[in-house]
C-alpha cells in the first residue's frame, strides 16, 4: 500500500472544506487538511507539505489566483499541484471533468465527488518536469 | 414664327432704320413733287396743297435726289420724262441710296403704257399715275400711299422693337437655344448656347446638329439622334437627364427640350432649349450622399445606444449573476458532495437511495438556474449543428410534462413533420422552449390549453409579417414555431423581453427567462415576438432561418 497523498483544501467556507475533507478521506487514499484563509495557505503548505492544493478562487482575504502565484514563486513549494474549484463559471465553460485554462486546472462548483477524485488523480499522476 | 438669325426680311419695306419719316403730330409728312415742266408742277402743287402735308418741289432728277437725301420725304411723285437724269434713273438711284430708299415713289407720266408701268414697279416704285391726271385721283393715291408708308414705318418700328426684345431675352437667357431647320441644320444659336458648347457661332451655324455630336456621341447617324423624331414626326423630345459634350470633349449634365416648329401646320424645324444642370446634379448627389451619411450616422448612433443600454443591463445582470453564482454554488457544492458521500454509505434502505436521487436532481436543477443566469451575463456562442426542431420541441415538452399534468393543462401539438433538418443549437433552443412553455403554464395557472405549432413559411413581406427586414428578406423560407396559451395574456409587449421584467409574484420568477430566450434566438439570427390573442391568452412566435 502506497502512502496516502496529502491534500490541502483552501476555501473560506468552513462547510465546504469540511465536506471536501470528509468526501476525499472517505476514499481512503488521501490525507486532507482544511484551511479557511487564503492568506495562510503558504504557511500551511510549509508545515503540511501537501502533494496537491484544492483551491477556491473567490476568497475575501487572498484569492486563489494570488495563492497560486505565491506558491509558484516559492522554491520549495513550486512543485505542489493545484486544482482550482470555482463557482463563477458555467458547466459549459468548465465541464464536470475539469478544464485546463492557461495551464491551470479548474473544476466548477458544484462538483461530483467522482469527478473531483478523477481530476485530482490526473494531476497527481502528471509527471513533474 | 420662323427662327432665323436675321429678323423678318423687311428690306423692301424699310431698311433705313431710324431715318424714315416718322409721323409726329408736330411734324407733317413731306411729299416731294418732281417735274421739269413748271406748269405740271404748279398744278400738282395746287392739287395737293392745304392737305396737311408739306410739299417739296424739284425741277429735275439731280435736284430730286438732293432734296430726297436731305429731307427724306415719305412720298415722291416722279415724272418719267425729264432731261439729263430721267425718272427711271432717278428712281434707281433713290432705291440704291440707303438714305432715300425708304421714300415711296409714284411715277407720273404721259406714257400710259404697260411696259413703262412694269419697268417703274421693277425699279421699286409703288404706283403709277398717268398724265393728264385727275386731281382727285392724285389726291386719293397720295393719301393711300402716305397711309401705307406710315403703316409700314410703324410696322418696321414695331418689328425692330420686337427683334431687339427678342435678342435681349435670348442673350439674357441662361438656357442655350438652337434653332434647327427641317433638315436639322443649325440656323440660330444664342450666346448661352455658344458659351455652353464651347463652339463659336460660326462653327455651329449652318451645320447639321447631329454632326456636331453635342447631345450624345451619335456621330453622323441621324436616326439615332434624339432630335430626329422631333424633326420627322413633330414630337416633343424631352430629356431631364441628358449629357452635352463640349467642343473640347468635356461633358456635363443637361436637361433639354426639342420642340417642333410648325409654319402653316407644316413642320418647318425645331427649337432646342438646353440647360446646364451639372450644379443641380452635383447638389443632388451631395444631398444624397449627405443623406446616406446622416442615415448611417443615425443608425450607428442608434446601434451604439442600443449596445450601451444592453451593456448597462448586462453589466448589472452580470454582476448579479456572479454574486448569485458564488453564493448559490458554494452551498450547492456542499450539498452535492454530501449527497455523494451519503450515496457511498452502505444502506439497504430503498427510501434513502430515493431521497438521495431526488436531492441530486434538485442540485442539478438549482445549478442549471444559476447557470442560466450566468449564461445571460456572458457573451454566449452557439454551437450550431444540423438538427430537428420538432425533436427539440418534444424534448422540451417532455421536461415540462410534469408541470402540465400538475396544472391540468391540455397539450395540443401540431408539428409539421416536413420541416427537415436545420442548423440549430439544440441545447440552447431547448432552453428557449422550456422558458416559453413554463411562462405559458404560469400564465394559465390551472386548466387551459397549450398549443404548439411548427411549420415552414415563405415570407412575402417581412414588414407585413412583423419581421425584422434586416434579418429576413422577402421570399425567404423560414421555420416558425408558435406557442399559444389560454392564460392571462401580456400587459406590455415591449417589455416582456427585458431582463427582470416579470409579472409574477416575488419568488415565482426572476424575469430572466424571456430575456435569456430572446438572446438565444438573437444568436440564431432569428426573431421572437409575443402578442395577445383575440380569444385570450398570449401567442409567442419564434421565427428561425432555414439556411
Amino acid at each position: 500500500m502506497t502512502q496516502k497523498k496529502k491534500i490541502l483544501v483552501v476555501d473560506d467556507e468552513v462547510m465546504m472544506t469540511r465536506m471536501l475533507k470528509r468526501s476525499l478521506e472517505a476514499t481512503g487514499n488521501y490525507e486532507v487538511q482544511e484551511l479557511n484563509h487564503g492568506a495562510r495557505a503558504l504557511e500551511a503548505c510549509r508545515t503540511f507539505m501537501p502533494d496537491l492544493v484544492l483551491l477556491d478562487v473567490m476568497m475575501p482575504d487572498m484569492d486563489g489566483g494570488e495563492v497560486a502565484a505565491a506558491l509558484s514563486e516559492d522554491s520549495e513549494l513550486n512543485a505542489v499541484k493545484i486544482v482550482f474549484l470555482t463557482a463563477i463559471v458555467t458547466k459549459d465553460e468548465v465541464p464536470p471533468t475539469g478544464a485546463d485554462i492557461s495551464g491551470r486546472t479548474f473544476l466548477a462548483k458544484p462538483v461530483k465527488t467522482a469527478d473531483l477524485v478523477a481530476c485530482i488523480e490526473a494531476q497527481l499522476n502528471r509527471q513533474a518536469f | 414664327m420662323r427662327w432665323s438669325r436675321k429678323p423678318i426680311d423687311n428690306r423692301m419695306i424699310d431698311s433705313t432704320a431710324g431715318r424714315t419719316a416718322v409721323v409726329h403730330a408736330d411734324r407733317p409728312e413731306q411729299v416731294l413733287l418732281v417735274d421739269d415742266n413748271a406748269t405740271n408742277l404748279q398744278v400738282l402743287y395746287q392739287t395737293l396743297s392745304g392737305r396737311g402735308y408739306r410739299l417739296l418741289v424739284a425741277r429735275n432728277g439731280r435736284q430730286a435726289l438732293e432734296i430726297a437725301q436731305k429731307s427724306e420725304p415719305a412720298l415722291i411723285l416722279l415724272d418719267i420724262m425729264m432731261p439729263d437724269i430721267d425718272g427711271f434713273e432717278t428712281c434707281r438711284r433713290l432705291k440704291q441710296d440707303p438714305r432715300t430708299r425708304g421714300s415711296a415713289v409714284i411715277f407720273l407720266s404721259a406714257l400710259d403704257d404697260t411696259g413703262n408701268k412694269v419697268k417703274g414697279m421693277q425699279l421699286g416704285a409703288v404706283d403709277y399715275i398717268a398724265k393728264p391726271f385727275d386731281p382727285d385721283e392724285v389726291i386719293v393715291r397720295v393719301e393711300i400711299h402716305l397711309k401705307i408708308h406710315r403703316l409700314e414705318a410703324q410696322l418696321a418700328r414695331r418689328n425692330r422693337q420686337l427683334e431687339a426684345d427678342n435678342q435681349h431675352i435670348l442673350a439674357a437667357m441662361n438656357e442655350g437655344i438652337f434653332g434647327l431647320d427641317i433638315d436639322g441644320t443649325v440656323v440660330f444659336v444664342n450666346p448661352a448656347a455658344v458659351c455652353m458648347t464651347g463652339c463659336s457661332e460660326q462653327e455651329l451655324l449652318g451645320r447639321p446638329v447631329h454632326a456636331l455630336g453635342l447631345f450624345g456621341g451619335f456621330g453622323a447617324c441621324v436616326q439615332a439622334h434624339p432630335f430626329y423624331s422631333c424633326l420627322k414626326e413633330g414630337r416633343i423630345c424631352h430629356n431631364e437627364d441628358g449629357e452635352l459634350t463640349r467642343r473640347d470633349g468635356t461633358r456635363f449634365a443637361v436637361e433639354y427640350n426639342c420642340s417642333p416648329i410648325f409654319e402653316d401646320r407644316t413642320l418647318s424645324g425645331a427649337v432646342v432649349v438646353f440647360k446646364d444642370i451639372s450644379e443641380r446634379k452635383q447638389a443632388e448627389r451631395q444631398l444624397k450622399r449627405a443623406y446616406t451619411e446622416l442615415e448611417k450616422a443615425h443608425r450607428e448612433l442608434r446601434d451604439a445606444q442600443m449596445r450601451l443600454i444592453q451593456a448597462a443591463k448586462l453589466e448589472s445582470v452580470g454582476r448579479l449573476a456572479a454574486g448569485v453564482a458564488h453564493e448559490v454554488k458554494n452551498p450547492l457544492a456542499v450539498i452535492q458532495l454530501g449527497v455523494d458521500f451519503l450515496a457511498g454509505v452502505e444502506s439497504d434502505d430503498g427510501v434513502v437511495s430515493e431521497v438521495i436521487r431526488d436531492m441530486e436532481e434538485a442540485v442539478e436543477r438549482a445549478d442549471s438556474v444559476v447557470k442560466g443566469l450566468l449564461d445571460f451575463s456572458r457573451e454566449s456562442t452557439l454551437t450550431l449543428r444540423p438538427g430537428d426542431i420538432n425533436q427539440v420541441i418534444d424534448h422540451a415538452l417532455h421536461l415540462v410534462d410534469h408541470e402540465l399534468i400538475q396544472h391540468n393543462i391540455r397539450l395540443e401539438k401540431q408539428l409539421d413533420e416536413g420541416i427537415g433538418i436545420i442548423d440549430l443549437d439544440s441545447n440552447k433552443l431547448q432552453q428557449v422552449f422550456i422558458n416559453v412553455f413554463m411562462n405559458a403554464i404560469q400564465a394559465m395557472g390551472r386548466d387551459g390549453v397549450l398549443t404548439v405549432k411548427s411549420r415552414v413559411e415563405r415570407i412575402e413581406n417581412p414588414d407585413r409579417a412583423g419581421l425584422d427586414r434586416e434579418r429576413f428578406s422577402a421570399g425567404e423560407p423560414v421555420v416558425q414555431v408558435e406557442v399559444l396559451d389560454t392564460g392571462c395574456g401580456i400587459a406590455e409587449e415591449s417589455m416582456v423581453f427585458d431582463p427582470f421584467y416579470t409579472t409574477k409574484p416575488t419568488g415565482q420568477g426572476t424575469g430572466l427567462g424571456l430575456s435569456v430566450t430572446r438572446k438565444i434566438i438573437d444568436l440564431h439570427k432569428g426573431m421572437i415576438d409575443i402578442r395577445n390573442r383575440e380569444e385570450g391568452g398570449a401567442a409567442v412566435r419564434i421565427t428561425l432561418k432555414m439556411g
